[in-house]
């Protein structure tokens, strides 16, 4: 990947960040499951973390596909502690957003639909 | 009708996992490919996981097929629960690719008691590593590692009715189950 799309991508979770300040933490994987951005603020493994939004995207889009869902868009995790939430990025990439669990749903569908859309220009 | 057997496919990238699948299946294979974003030798990768049914003797079998990459373990572990066998396929002709499925292999038995077969792929080339020197290499019996061609449903179907053989001499109530007797974590 070029220095300029990662500085691209990185600027893209940034802004995000800063839109949604209660989100604790997003990255960009790609499809096969590599990190190819991130600004988590835990102890995460963003390999791990990339490895299984891959896993969960790709899964979703077979659900999607059996169900006649047509192209997904995304798909969640929802737990006592917290939500995570997966966007496709275009075909290329997954937006992993990791939020507490009371955080603004409608808020972060919002923002993070739109970083979607400009990181899948990106790549 | 019995209760289906899960069978899980494990193995380096690239070894023919979901080939075998696609093989096997007498269903339209349920499987997450996506662009492979590293040099892996071909131009997509299973992410999840591979799924297909076939049906021996009366009896459905499931298979379930496993991403190669290491940073897709948690999907090993999720997709070996449950199994009544494990089939670890290693492309016979990348000799490099032996340790990983060792580690692979060690991964999955060292965290579910599980009979396996292990199945050495790509045997319709002309250079290729034979079954009973993989065995030696593996350090395992000769009757646990079988070659066979990924590409062709015969191949495939023989080895798959070898890991039963397999999941039937390590536990009789499994041989039972294999004849409608006994039913599995119903």
């Amino acid at each position: 990947m070029s220095v300029g799309k990662q500085e691209a991508l990185q600027q893209s979770l940034v802004a995000l960040r800063t839109a949604i300040p209660e989100v604790r933490g997003v990255l960009i994987a790609s499809t096969d499951g590599l990190p190819m951005a991130q600004n988590l603020s835990g102890s995460e493994d963003p390999n791990r973390v990339a490895a299984m939004a891959a896993t969960a995207l790709g899964l979703g889009k077979r659900i999607a596909d059996t169900l006649n869902a047509g192209t997904l868009a995304e798909t969640s995790v929802s737990g006592s502690n917290g939500q995570i939430f997966l966007y496709a990025a275009g075909g290329k990439g997954v937006l992993v957003v990791v939020a507490p669990a009371n955080a603004n749903v409608g808020l972060i569908h919002l923002e993070a639909r739109d970083a979607a859309r400009g990181i899948a220009a990106i790549l | 009708m019995s209760q289906p057997l899960k069978i899980v496919i494990s193995g380096p990238v690239g070894a023919g996992k979901t080939t075998l699948i696609q093989s096997l299946s007498e269903i339209p294979v349920v499987n997450t490919d996506e662009l492979a974003t590293e040099n892996i030798g071909k131009a997509t990768t299973t992410v999840a996981l591979d799924f297909g049914m076939l049906t021996l003797d009366g009896i459905p079998i499931h298979l379930f097929g496993t991403p190669g990459q290491d940073r897709f373990d948690f999907m090993w572990e999720i997709l070996c629960e449950g199994a009544l066998g494990l089939l670890v396929l290693v492309a016979g002709d990348r000799p490099q690719d032996f340790p990983h499925a060792r580690r692979i292999l060690e991964f999955i038995t060292s965290r579910i008691a599980v009979p396996f077969l292990v199945g050495v792929t790509r045997q319709d080339l002309s250079r290729v590593w034979e079954p009973e020197d993989v065995a030696e290499y593996f350090d395992l019996n000769a009757d646990s590692v079988i070659g066979l061609n990924a590409t062709s449903t015969t191949s495939s179907l023989l080895a798959t009715v070898r890991l039963l053989e397999l999941v039937q001499a390590y536990d009789p109530l499994y041989a039972e189950g294999l004849q409608g007797k006994y039913t599995f974590g119903a």
